[in-house]
C-alpha cells in the first residue's frame, strides 16, 4: 500500500456516568492509505460514528478520550491544542454529518453558508466566493441558479448534494461521511454515491466512510472495517468480506442481505408450497383517496396522498406494499386499519361492505380482524407499562380470555415470537429490551387477537441488519401456522421479495405495477420499477453508471 | 398480578426516581415538615385569637415570637396560618391540574371541532388581566377561603391547560396511541391510562408552579383585605401587621415569622421543581458529572479531552 494517511492506534472513548465509565470504544485501531475508500460498519451502538467523532474531536460531554492515538497526516490529534485543531478541521479533514438533511441552516441561503465556510478558510469574499461557489456546485450537478434557494425548496438529494460540495469547499485531502445516504430514497441515495465516487476520481481524496449498510459498501469500498461492541472485529480487502468473512458476526451480516436479482435465499421454506388462495379476497380496496388539506381558512394547498388505489388480497396471502418516502404506503397502512378515514373510495373486508366513509366509529369487531405492526418500536409501546399491559389489554378489552387464562396465553405467545422465557419477557418495560425484542413484542401484540390481517408498516426498517430476517420470519411462520394474511409494506425491494408473494409497487401515491414477486424482480415492465429493481442488486454502481452516461448528467 | 399494580409500579418508580434526586428530597422535606406542624401542632398551643398579653411586646421565652397589636401570639398565629394557606394553595394546585389536564387534554386529542371550542376559551381566559379580575371577584363576591379557592382556579387553570393541550397534541399522533386504537381502547382509556403517565413530570411541575401561584396570590389577596379577616392566614397576618402599623412601630417580629415560613414554602417547592426538571432531562445531570469528573486543565472550549494530552 501507499503512503499512511490517517492512522489510528488502540483509541477509546469514555462516557463518564455516575458510577464507572462507560467504554463506548475499546482499542480500535487502523490505518487508511492515500487515495482508499476506508468503510466503518457496525449496528447501531457499536461505536462507528464515536470513532470518527473522536478523531475529529467533537465528541460532547459526558464522553472522553480515554486513551490511544490518532495520528493524521503525522500530526497527533490527541496532543493538539484547540487552535491546533480549529485550524485542522475542515482544511484536512471534512465531514459530512449522519442528518444531513439538518446539517443546512434553514434560515440562512445556500450562497451564505458556502461563503460562509470559504471566508473562515480561506478569506474569499464577494466575487471570488462566489465564483468558487459555482465551481463546487457544478462538481455536484447542482445549477448555480439554487445558490440563493433555501434549504427546504430543495429535495433531500439535492441537500445531501450540496452538504457534499460544503465538504469540498477546501478540497481537504479527506473526507468523513457518516452515513451520508441513510435518510435518502434507494434510487437517490445509489445516485449519491455514484456522485462521490465520481468526485473521488477527479478530485482524488480520501474517503473514510461510515455506515450500518454493509451492503452498500461491499459496492465501493476498498478496505472494510466492522465494528460491534465498540471494538472492530475485522479488518479485511472487500473481495475477502465479500467471500463470506471470517469472524461468525461477519458472516451473519453477510447472509442478513436479502438481493433483489438471483435466486431466492432460503428461508423461504416456511413459504406454503403452493400459492392458491381462494376466489374471494379478504381484504379489498377500491378506488381509495386521500387527501389532506392544510388547516388554515385561507391556505388552499391541497396534497394528494393516496390517489385512486385499487387492490384485491386474500387469504393467507402476503402482499408487498413497496414505495419510496411520498409514494402514500403509510397513508394506505392508515386507511386500512381505520386509523384515519379516506377522502374517498372504500374497503371492503371479507366481502361484506365496510365503507369506511360511512361511519367515524370503527366496530371492534374491525378491530379484531385487522390489526398493525408499526415501524418504530421505540415509539409504539408505551415505555411506562410493562410488555403484560401491552398483551393483556387487547385480550381485556375484546374479552377474549378470563383472568386466569390471560398470564399463560401470553407466555405462550411471547414464546411463539421468539422471546423465551416468555414470564420473564411478560415483565419488563419496553426500555428494558433491544429494539428487536420490543418488535418482537409489538407483533406479539398484534397476533394476540387473533386477527385474519396484519398491516406491518416498515416492521424491519428500524432494526439492526443482523435481526430483520429473524423478524420476517415470524410473519412467514404465522402465515403457514394460522393462515393469516399480511400487508407488508417497506422500502426495501428485496425485503419484500424475500417475504411477500405478490409485489404492488407504489410511486406517488398511484400503483405503478402489481406482480408476483418472481415475476415483478425478474421482468419488470415499467420505467419506474425497473430502475428500483436495479437498485437494490449487487453491482448496481457499475449499471448505475452507464445509465448516467446515457442521461447525461441530469441531476435528480 | 394485575393492573392495579402495574398502575402503582409506575408512579412508584417515578417518585422514587425523584426522590432521588437531592434538590427534590431537600424540598419535599421542607414542605412535609411544614405539613406536619400545620396539621399536628396547632392543637398543642393556644388559640391565636385569644388576648394573652401587652400587645407588640418582643420575641420573649413566654412568647417566642412575641405578641401583635391585638396582643395575640404572633406564634400561634404563624403555625394555624400555615393551615389554611396551605391547604388553599395545594388545593388550588390540584384543581388547576385536573382542570388544565381534563380541558387541555380532551382539546388536544380530540382535535377538529373539539379543540377550536376549547381552544377558544382556554384563550379566553389566557388573555384576560388575572389580577384585577381576581381583585374584583374577591371582592365582589362573600369573602370566605372557598371564594378565595374558587378565584385562584379561575384565573389559573388556562396557562396549563394550553400546556397540557400542546403536550398532548404531539402524544396523539405517537405510535404507541395509534397502537392503542388499533387494537381497540376507548379514547378516554387511552388519554388517562396511556397518555396521562407519560406527562407525569409535566403534571406534577405544573401542579407545583400551580400551588406557588396560588399562595402568592391568595397571600396578596388577602393582604389587601380582600380574603376573610376574621381567618387566621398568612395573608390576613400580614394584612394585620400592616394595619397596626408595624413598620412604623418597629415591631419586625409581627411580619417576619411569616414572611420567612411564605418564602422557605416557595422556594422548597422551586426546589422540587429543579428537581423535577433534572430527573425529566439527565443531561443536565450528566453534563455536571462531566465537569466534575473530567480534569480541569483537559477542558477546553470546543474539543473533546483526551486523557493522554500531554504524552
Amino acid at each position: 500500500m501507499s503512503n499512511t494517511l490517517i492512522s489510528v492506534k488502540n483509541l477509546s472513548v469514555d462516557y463518564i456516568t455516575d458510577t464507572i465509565p462507560i467504554r463506548a470504544v475499546r482499542d480500535v485501531s487502523f490505518e487508511i492509505s492515500s487515495g482508499e475508500i476506508f468503510g466503518l460498519v457496525g449496528e447501531s451502538g457499536s461505536g462507528k460514528s464515536t470513532v470518527v467523532q473522536a478523531m475529529m474531536r467533537i465528541l460532547a460531554p459526558p464522553a472522553i478520550i480515554s486513551g490511544g492515538k490518532v495520528i493524521i497526516n503525522s500530526e497527533n490529534i490527541m496532543t493538539a491544542t484547540e487552535s491546533d485543531i480549529i485550524r485542522f478541521r475542515w482544511k484536512r479533514i471534512s465531514i459530512v454529518m449522519q442528518s444531513a438533511l439538518n446539517a443546512l441552516n434553514p434560515v440562512l441561503s445556500i450562497r451564505e453558508q458556502i461563503h460562509d465556510v470559504l471566508k473562515t478558510h480561506k478569506g474569499l469574499v464577494g466575487k471570488d466566493a462566489d465564483d468558487r461557489a459555482k465551481e463546487l456546485l457544478s462538481l455536484v450537478d447542482i445549477d448555480y441558479n439554487r445558490l440563493d434557494s433555501y434549504p427546504h425548496q430543495l429535495s433531500g438529494g439535492m441537500k445531501q448534494r450540496i452538504v457534499i460540495a460544503i465538504a469540498l469547499a477546501i478540497m481537504p485531502p479527506i473526507i468523513i461521511m457518516d452515513e451520508p445516504t441513510t435518510a435518502l430514497d434507494v434510487i437517490v441515495e445509489r445516485e449519491i454515491i455514484s456522485k462521490i465516487i465520481d468526485l473521488r476520481k477527479k478530485l482524488g481524496f480520501t474517503i473514510l466512510f461510515i455506515t450500518h449498510d454493509l451492503n452498500l459498501l461491499l459496492e465501493f469500498a476498498d478496505r472494510l472495517a466492522i465494528m460491534k461492541n465498540g471494538k472492530i472485529v475485522e479488518l479485511d480487502e472487500v473481495k475477502n468480506i465479500q467471500g463470506g468473512g471470517e469472524h461468525p458476526y461477519t458472516k451473519k451480516l453477510i447472509g442478513s442481505i436479502p438481493s433483489a436479482s438471483g435466486t431466492r435465499q432460503k428461508g423461504l421454506l416456511s413459504k406454503p408450497d403452493s400459492l392458491n388462495f381462494s376466489k374471494d379476497p379478504i381484504l379489498e380496496v377500491q378506488n381509495l383517496e386521500k387527501v389532506f388539506q392544510s388547516p388554515g381558512l385561507f391556505n388552499k394547498n391541497k396534497l394528494i396522498a393516496v390517489n385512486k388505489v385499487s387492490f384485491k388480497v386474500y387469504k393467507g396471502e402476503i402482499v408487498g406494499l413497496v414505495g419510496q418516502s411520498g409514494s402514500g404506503k403509510s397513508t394506505i397502512a392508515k386507511l386500512v386499519t381505520r386509523l384515519i378515514r379516506p377522502s374517498f373510495g372504500s374497503i371492503f373486508l371479507n366481502g361484506k361492505n365496510k365503507k369506511v366513509t360511512e361511519s367515524r366509529n370503527v366496530p371492534l369487531e374491525y378491530r379484531k380482524t385487522v390489526q398493525m405492526v408499526f415501524q418504530d418500536p421505540f415509539g409504539s409501546l408505551n415505555s411506562v407499562h410493562t410488555v403484560y399491559h401491552h398483551l393483556a389489554r387487547p385480550l381485556i378489552r375484546h374479552g377474549l380470555k378470563s383472568q386466569g387464562e390471560i398470564f399463560p396465553f401470553i407466555v405462550d405467545i411471547l414464546e411463539k415470537v421468539g422471546l423465551a422465557p416468555g414470564e420473564k419477557f411478560a415483565d419488563k418495560f419496553p426500555h428494558e429490551m433491544s429494539g428487536g425484542e420490543r418488535q418482537r413484542v409489538a407483533i406479539a401484540r398484534a397476533l394476540s387477537l387473533d386477527p385474519e390481517v396484519i398491516v406491518a408498516d416498515e416492521p424491519t426498517s428500524m432494526l439492526d441488519v443482523s435481526i430483520r430476517m429473524d423478524v420476517l420470519e415470524i410473519f412467514a411462520k404465522m402465515r403457514k401456522e394460522k393462515d393469516l394474511t399480511v400487508l407488508f409494506i417497506t422500502h426495501d425491494l428485496a425485503s419484500a421479495r424475500y417475504l411477500a408473494d405478490r409485489i404492488i409497487v407504489l410511486k406517488d401515491g398511484s400503483i405503478v405495477e402489481e406482480n408476483t414477486s418472481e415475476e415483478l424482480i425478474q421482468n419488470p415492465v415499467e420505467k419506474y420499477t425497473k430502475q428500483l429493481v436495479r437498485a437494490a442488486s449487487p453491482g448496481w454502481l457499475k449499471s448505475l453508471d452507464e445509465i448516467s452516461e446515457n442521461k447525461g448528467g441530469k441531476n435528480g | 398480578m394485575n393492573n392495579n399494580a402495574n398502575q402503582n409500579s409506575i408512579l412508584s418508580r417515578w417518585f422514587s426516581g425523584i426522590m432521588s434526586n437531592q434538590k427534590a428530597f431537600a424540598g419535599s422535606c421542607i414542605i412535609l415538615l411544614f405539613i406536619i406542624i400545620a396539621i399536628f401542632i396547632p392543637s398543642f398551643i393556644q388559640s391565636p385569637t385569644d388576648f394573652l398579653g401587652t400587645p407588640l411586646s418582643p420575641p420573649s421565652s413566654e412568647y417566642f415570637f412575641g405578641t401583635n397589636g391585638q396582643g395575640q401570639d404572633v406564634f400561634a398565629q404563624t403555625i394555624f396560618g400555615a393551615r389554611q394557606t396551605l391547604l388553599v394553595g395545594f388545593s388550588a394546585g390540584v384543581l388547576v391540574v385536573i382542570i388544565g389536564a381534563l380541558i387541555g387534554g380532551i382539546a388536544g386529542f380530540y382535535g377538529g371541532r373539539i379543540d377550536d371550542v376549547l381552544s377558544l376559551l382556554i384563550n379566553i381566559f389566557l388573555v384576560m388581566p388575572g389580577l384585577p379580575l381576581m381583585v374584583i371577584l374577591a371582592s365582589w363576591l362573600p369573602p370566605s377561603p372557598g371564594t378565595l379557592l374558587g378565584v385562584l382556579v379561575l384565573t389559573g387553570w388556562s396557562w396549563n391547560a394550553r400546556v397540557i393541550r400542546s403536550q398532548m397534541m404531539t402524544f396523539r399522533n405517537r405510535d404507541f396511541v395509534s397502537a392503542a386504537i388499533v387494537s381497540g381502547e376507548s379514547n378516554i382509556r387511552i388519554i388517562v391510562i396511556e397518555i396521562m403517565p407519560r406527562m407525569l413530570s409535566l403534571l406534577a411541575s405544573a401542579f407545583i408552579g400551580a400551588s406557588i401561584y396560588a399562595i402568592g396570590a391568595q397571600v396578596g389577596l388577602e393582604f389587601l383585605g380582600l380574603g376573610d379577616i376574621s381567618t387566621v392566614t398568612w395573608g390576613t397576618n400580614l394584612y394585620w401587621a400592616s394595619n397596626d402599623l408595624a413598620l412604623l412601630t418597629e415591631s419586625w417580629w409581627t411580619f417576619v415569622p411569616t414572611g420567612l415560613s411564605i418564602a422557605i414554602v416557595s422556594f422548597a417547592l422551586t426546589l422540587i421543581n429543579f428537581g423535577i426538571d433534572e430527573v425529566s432531562n439527565p443531561r443536565l445531570i450528566s453534563e455536571r458529572m462531566w465537569r466534575n469528573k473530567v480534569p480541569k486543565d483537559l477542558i477546553s472550549h470546543g474539543i473533546t479531552p483526551a486523557s493522554n494530552h500531554h504524552e
